[in-house]
């Protein structure tokens, strides 16, 4: 794989907010560590969860920051401005006097690019800013990364986000799944808990996190009481119920519901080791998208996982083989997380039956094939969780031929990033320009290519000119704004042409990262910006042709 | 410590000292006498405990029982009654008032729990007048503690506020706190109470109804369920928790005010030594208030020392007085201050008879009438006290220089000398009283030692350099006010322009004359560079005429503007409360209610009205003038004085004025002078005066501009555009294309020309400013403001309007130079630029102190204190408190723009905090949508 950092010394991980998070940057920690023997890797998150970042292997050094405190003080409003800022101005000093050599901040919030600006960390993997404020993204795979989550984009990316994140980190070697350690005395506490539970069943411990980070993505608890019921009743199933105090609301209601020996919630009893250690003893986790989702699977256990509402397989599955996807199909799915619904049809699209079956299918064994009479891929798609070749997760649909329109999309992409930012060899890449027959499918296509091409020619103009010391004011500008106009308008045929928009956006984010000011250079990075564009085009043509 | 006995020991001092100054007030609910306590505590248990049944076998238990006001009341209905209260001297008040007696327990309690009481042993727990003031914490641990002694089938019922929250500093053990009733509610479901608020029982009329609150009784009932902790308790009561904020409610303040306010009470109510000690309190315990408590802090000490002197003077001897001592100090004075000295030996005219000398156990003390100047008994030990205390406050610790205003027999400026290790200089206004110490009292000392000396009413002859504070007797200050306003004003108000920024807002009327002149005095504020914000309220006129459509009874029409006015005023409150102001000048016919008043004064904010109407023709100053730290006039004489008598603070004479950026000569178009010009022009309504004066000029080239004018003879042809409004830009245009405009003053009931007009209208301003010739009819205040002849020509009756009109319209070149001297002048004296500089002038002269102060506590104030080391941000605070940014990290960042060059580390690290807060409050509501 190409690398933009190849050695790291002293590494510096910003992941801030989100347990899940953390956890889906465990197999880039590893692989940073094994490809860097000997480096030095501190961790930057929340306060709140500096303590939880323990049972997260390969890390040296977790460094806390407490956002509440500077949140806390600013609504005291008087010298709570300064209060805040004077920690703020402590953190800083402290992470300068740290040298960092390297950093890898894969949240893309204004304030963690601030605050890494700050730092002044020179080689970065992912977001940062420049000294006027500026977002500034260094490596292609971080670009990636922003351009697949811009919700455009979001259905023809078939790149898990680990992988991406792990990829804007150089990181080739990785243990392919996520990583939890799993605490001898929390895994006993566990084992005490379930042998105390009464169970008057003795099939497979199944465990089920109804609780979702957002309330469209909430199954109702009705659902999972129909599905808990069949699971206890016709598969002699045990089940416990795990997740946060917070989630009582959701929980309480199943516990009542299914009104059953069989039935258990440790919701808001467990700490989070507790939870890996749980679920280290189950047999399967039925999930949202969720932290014990990603948690499951880094202790092994498989998972079968709805991705409702704004939640996206392909993005944030499971991150290890054989797990079960389930993705609704509708217009509207995934739609955008900043937008509320009051009516999520995509849970309709998933029934209680189905979960339970693929649930004890799973325990069973791999599960590699699904009915499309028990699913159907017009309303669901029901994926199994794979590796390709490269070591890049993907999510390969089970039950039938589904009428997915961006599955072609996708893989055409999954191609051109892997060839061309990753530098992965795939055949189809050798081939020919197949632009004239991609047809309908690829409008505005040729003319995305045709504005790359005289992008080209206008840098060459643009340094011509710079370099003849006659030029006059109005030529430049005019050439300014024939520019300016240009790149409006492949801004503009990537929104018109939603399959495009990830071209576009890369190109838009390569953009706003030149660097310097010199202008004969800076007309140097720019052609380069138009070339990249054209290339990926004319791969991107060839590879959909070859689908 | 944890920080709920941190509270506890809070509130036992705090108590412990109110009640050592007097329980009567503190905990008697501010009753001079104990028989009267006793009474409305019968009375207040009787409500409260309403409808409880009682019994010999029932026990009862008050919560915050104080001296017991309401406990003899429930021994006399329950076969046992606990009192528990946190003040240690509370309680041996109520044993000593209760005595022996096996049907009452009287316990000292910890502040925040029932921990003598066991547990379901209580049939009946009451609480009055005392969990409001409780931080919310306590509050919360006693609902639980209620649950827990109360028997299963108990009752308890507390006196809260239920309404809007009021942000109290948790610390704090006056102000009241009070929850919206769903709060209230859910912290009581959470202690175990079955929480209907029963009965909403309101208790009589008091404060809490002009901050909006309810005074309930609420009874709660135990229900099966336990009770959760107290901090989900607290979390139920007041989601976001008490404030933390040092200065966010200032409880000295509030005590000073309260105990200030007693001590008037007592005063007046003739027990002037209960009265001195409050004041004594207040100075002892509430140093850091910062409130203006000066005014009522003069009043007291006059009538309190009234009383004492009266007594001392009906026993005392005449001090005889001491030539040689005379001639010695007038030696020492003719060689330091011989202007002083010239004055002491020219003989007097007025007869001083009132001023005398009477001996103490330390030697003379002179007394002004019957008020002691020094001190009746001990002047030595009193002037020294005075100094001690004075030289706590901050000002005087800074100042390099303290100049004291007030000589009295000398003693105070001995101590002053002696302790204070500054410069000293003196002021005494009364020329008698400066000689009748030197000649009782050895001030060679003093004479030798003082800085600066001035003396006599009119003389403050030394300039008070920068460095150097006044510190003004109380007794000079209730003697000579004026004096000591003068003097003030000579210190603070230049200082104030450089020192203070308060924040400042212009209220406007619904309608009418004074809308424009909002808008001029705003803006004058502005280019001052003033913190100012306008407050536009014509947008709510559109309602307030609608009225008018709805209820047609004038009564009821009359309740109607009241209620919508009060509405309004809410609005303002909410508005302030937001964006809070340190000075509000409202014009006249401003719409606020005497409670928002009321409210914005209570926050220390300055009220100020600016009552450009006829006071007689316009009464509402009757009832609103007390409401008004200031209420500046276009009237004097009468006009001030019965204003004053109305209860304003301070009344100051403010002429009308121009904005020199508004009212101005322009340059008309052909098409514009002939729509707008005339040779005779007259803008304004058509008052009753003015169509019976204008009526005999059909015959002139005359036009009329203006509304409320009748439609017949000769008036039709003369009044133009339909008698419609004519904007204040359309006024210039005419103004401008007259060549003799008219000015006559309004008069609703005299014919023609007021003889006794007094005031001076706007439009006599604006005419010269715009450099138009005008006619004005007399006005007796209008010589010191235009020179008549050379700047302003005038008549005083029809005939000689007429001869005026006629002689001027021949002469335009004689016109020419009138309106460029009124120009000039008006330039230079009458701007509404001038009249700010005015206006804050005297408000800075009485309230410098306490605006800094006030600035000084304010959050700004205390941000850039903070931001000392770091220049940039406290440059960056600064400027945003001078664009009048609201003092938090908004504000901080409002002129950082991303992408306009390099930032710097300052400010890349406040919008680094600025995108934390957004960021962690989105995360949080998604988290609790999650929830939902």
């Amino acid at each position: 794989m190409k690398k933009r950092y190849p050695t790291k010394n002293r590494v510096l991980l910003v992941n801030i907010t989100r347990l899940g998070d953390m956890l889906q940057a465990t197999p880039t920690i590893a692989g940073i560590k094994a490809e860097n023997p000997g480096c030095h890797i501190s961790v930057l998150v929340e306060k709140q969860f500096e303590e939880v970042c323990r049972v997260i292997p390969n890390i040296d050094e977790i460094i806390g920051i407490d956002l509440n405190y500077v949140v806390k003080n600013l609504a005291r409003e008087k010298d709570g401005v300064n209060d805040a800022y004077e920690y703020v101005t402590t953190v800083v000093d402290e992470l300068r006097a740290k040298n960092f050599d390297y950093c890898l901040n894969m949240s893309s919030s204004a304030y963690t690019a601030l605050l890494l600006s700050l730092i002044g960390i020179e080689r970065n993997g992912g977001w940062t800013a420049d000294d006027e404020g500026y977002r500034v993204i260094q490596t292609d795979w971080a670009r990636l990364f922003a351009t697949s989550v811009f919700h455009q984009n979001r259905q023809y990316n078939s790149l898990n986000l680990v992988d991406v994140f792990r990829a804007s980190a150089d990181v080739d070697t990785h243990p392919r799944h996520l990583l939890i350690n799993v605490e001898p005395e929390a895994r006993s506490h566990c084992q005490r808990l379930i042998d105390e539970a009464g169970f008057t069943n003795s099939g497979p411990l199944i465990a089920v996190q109804a609780g979702a980070s957002q309330g469209k993505r909430q199954w109702s608890p009705v659902r999972f009481v129909r599905m808990i019921k069949i699971l206890t009743e016709r598969h002699n199933a045990r089940v416990v119920l795990t997740g946060a105090g917070k989630e009582s609301a959701i929980i309480d209601p199943i516990v009542e519901g299914c009104a059953s020996p069989n039935v258990v919630s440790v919701a808001g009893k467990t700490t989070v080791p507790q939870i890996a250690a749980m679920l280290s003893l189950s047999d399967v986790l039925v999930t949202g998208d969720t932290g014990p989702m990603h948690i499951s699977v880094a202790v092994g256990t498989p998972v079968v996982s709805m991705f409702l509402a704004s939640a996206f397989g392909f993005e944030t599955g499971p991150y290890s083989e054989g797990n079960i996807v389930l993705q609704p199909v509708l217009g509207c799915a995934p739609c955008n997380p900043n937008k509320p619904c009051s009516k999520p049809e995509c849970h309709d699209m998933i029934t209680p039956e189905l979960v339970a079956h693929l649930a004890i299918a799973r325990v069973a064994g791999e599960v590699r094939e699904v009915s499309p009479e028990l699913a159907d891929p017009r309303g669901v798609i029901v994926y199994r969780s794979e590796f390709d070749s490269f070591g890049f997760c993907d999510l390969v649909p089970i039950n039938g031929v589904s009428n997915d329109p961006f599955i072609r999309y996708r893989k055409a992409y999954r191609k051109l990033w892997l060839d061309d930012i990753g530098g992965f060899s795939l055949e189809a890449s050798r081939r020919p320009s197949q632009l004239n027959v991609v047809g309908e499918d690829l409008r505005g296509l040729s003319e995305v290519t045709q504005c790359a091409e005289r992008g080209q020619g206008l840098m060459d103009t643009l340094s011509t000119y710079v370099r003849d010391a006659g030029i006059t004011a109005g030529q430049l500008k005019q050439i300014n704004e024939e520019i300016s106009e240009l790149d409006r308008l492949i801004e503009e045929l990537g929104l018109t042409h939603a399959p495009l928009g990830a071209l576009t956006r890369m190109f838009v984010f390569s953009k706003e990262n030149l660097q310097g000011s010199d202008p004969l250079d800076l007309a140097s990075q720019m052609k380069g910006i138009y070339q990249d564009l054209e290339r990926r085009c004319q791969k991107f043509a060839a590879y959909y042709a070859g689908i | 410590m944890n920080p709920l006995e941190k509270l506890a020991e809070q509130m036992k001092s705090d108590w412990d000292r109110r009640v050592g100054h007097d329980y009567r007030f503190w905990m008697g609910e501010g009753h001079f006498d104990d028989a009267r306590m006793w009474k409305t505590g019968g009375d207040d248990f009787a409500a409260i405990a309403e409808g409880i049944a009682g019994g010999s076998s029932c026990v009862a238990l008050e919560i915050g029982c104080g001296v017991g006001r309401m406990i003899k009341a429930a021994a006399e209905r329950f076969g046992r009654v606990v009192g528990i209260d946190v003040s240690r001297l509370a309680i041996d008040k109520a044993r000593e008032f209760i005595g022996p007696t096996p049907k009452v327990d009287l316990v000292v309690g910890s502040g925040v729990d029932l921990s003598p009481v066991e547990s379901h042993s209580v049939d009946f727990v009451w609480s009055y007048g005392s969990l409001a003031c409780m931080p919310v914490p306590v509050i919360a641990n006693y609902l639980a503690e209620m649950k827990r002694v109360l028997k299963p089938s108990g009752i308890a019922r507390v006196q809260i506020y239920l309404g809007q929250e009021m942000l109290v500093h948790e610390r704090d053990t006056l102000h009241l706190r009070s929850f919206t009733p769903e709060n209230f509610v859910k912290g009581a479901v959470l202690a175990g109470f079955e929480s209907r608020v029963c009965s909403e029982r309101c208790i009589g009329e008091d404060t809490a109804g002009t901050l909006g609150l309810k005074n309930c009784v609420v009874q709660l009932v135990p229900n099966s369920r336990p009770s959760t902790t107290a901090e989900e308790i607290a979390k139920a009561l007041l989601p976001n928790g008490e404030s933390h904020a040092a200065q966010e409610v200032n409880p000295a303040a509030l005590e000073a005010w309260m105990a200030l306010n007693y001590a008037e009470a007592l005063a007046d109510n003739g027990e002037a030594q209960r009265a001195k000690e409050a004041v004594e309190y207040v100075v002892a315990n509430c140093q850091s208030a910062t409130i203006d408590t000066q005014d009522i802090l003069s009043r007291v000490l006059s009538k309190a020392t009234k009383g004492i002197a009266d007594e001392v003077a009906s026993q005392g001897i005449p001090y005889p007085s001491q030539e040689a001592m005379y001639a010695d100090n007038l030696a020492v004075l003719r060689e330091r201050f011989p202007s002083a000295y010239a004055r002491v030996v020219t003989p007097l005219d007025k007869d001083a008879s009132d001023i005398v000398v009477r001996g103490t156990q330390d030697g003379a003390a002179i007394f002004a009438g019957s008020l002691c100047l020094d001190h009746a008994e001990k002047p030595r030990a009193a002037g020294e006290a005075w100094v001690r205390r004075s030289i706590l406050e901050q000002r005087i610790k800074n100042a390099q220089e303290v100049v004291v205003v007030g000589f009295g027999a000398g003693y105070h400026l001995e101590s002053m000398i002696e302790i204070s290790g500054k410069r000293v200089s003196c002021c005494e206004p009364n020329l008698t009283v400066f000689q009748r110490a030197l000649r009782v009292r050895d001030l060679r000392p003093v004479l030798s030692t003082l800085t600066h000396l001035a003396v006599g009413e009119e003389t403050l002859t030394f300039a008070l350099a920068e460095g150097s504070e006044l510190l003004v007797r109380p007794q000079t200050a209730a003697l000579h006010p004026e004096y000591v306003e003068r003097a003030q004003s000579l210190c603070y108000s230049k200082r104030g322009f450089t020192d203070l920024h308060p924040k400042i807002a212009v209220l406007g009327p619904f309608h009418g004359g004074t809308l424009p002149t909002a808008t001029y005095t705003y803006q004058a504020l502005q280019r001052m560079g003033q913190r100012v914000r306008g407050i536009d309220m014509s947008g709510f006129n559109d309602g307030f005429m609608l009225l008018e459509q709805f209820v047609k009874n004038e009564a009821r029409h009359g309740a109607m503007r009241g209620h919508y006015v009060d509405l309004v005023s809410q609005v303002l409150l909410e508005s302030f409360h937001e964006k809070p102001i340190d000075i509000l000048i409202c014009m006249a016919q401003a719409p606020i209610s005497a409670k928002a008043l009321t409210e914005l004064r209570s926050r220390g904010v300055i009220t100020v009205l600016w009552f450009a109407e006829d006071y007689l023709r316009f009464t509402y100053w009757r009832e609103m003038a007390k409401y008004y730290d200031f209420v500046f006039t276009i009237q004097k004489g009468e006009c001030i004085e019965r204003i004053k008598a109305a209860g304003a603070a301070e009344v100051h004479y403010l002429p009308m004025a121009c904005d020199p950026y508004f009212h101005a000569p322009l340059r008309l178009s052909q098409e514009d002078k002939e729509r707008w010009g005339s040779p005779f022009s007259f803008v304004g309504a058509g008052y009753h005066n003015r169509v019976q004066t204008f009526a005999s000029l059909a015959n002139y080239p005359f036009k009329i501009w203006g509304s409320e004018w009748p439609s017949g003879k000769p008036f039709d042809r003369l009044v133009q555009e339909e008698s419609r409004r004519i904007k204040p830009e359309e006024y210039i245009k005419i103004f401008n294309a007259t060549d003799v405009n008219l000015n006559l003053h309004s008069s609703s009931e005299r014919d023609g020309i007021d003889p006794s007009g007094d005031f001076v209208n706007p439009r006599t301003f604006e005419l010269a400013a715009s450099g138009a010739f005008q006619l004005c009819d007399n006005r007796q205040l209008l010589p010191e403001l235009l020179e008549v002849g050379t700047e302003v020509v005038t008549f005083s009756s029809r005939e000689e309007m007429i001869e005026k009109m006629e002689y001027y319209l021949a002469r335009p070149e004689e016109r020419k130079q009138i309106c460029e001297r009124a120009r000039a002048r008006v330039m230079r004296d009458h701007s509404y630029d001038r009249r700010m500089e005015q206006m804050l002038s005297t408000i800075y002269a009485s309230k410098y102190e306490m605006l800094r102060q006030r600035e000084s506590a304010s959050p700004w104030g205390d941000m850039i204190r903070r931001a000392a080391n770091d220049p940039e941000l406290k440059e960056r605070c600064q400027r945003a408190m001078m664009r009048g940014e609201e003092p938090a990290l908004d504000g901080l960042i409002a002129d950082i723009v991303t992408g306009k060059g390099k930032l710097s580390e300052t400010e890349q690290k406040l919008l680094f905090m600025h995108h934390v807060k957004s960021q962690i409050i989105r995360i949080r509501s998604e988290e609790s949508g999650a929830r939902k």
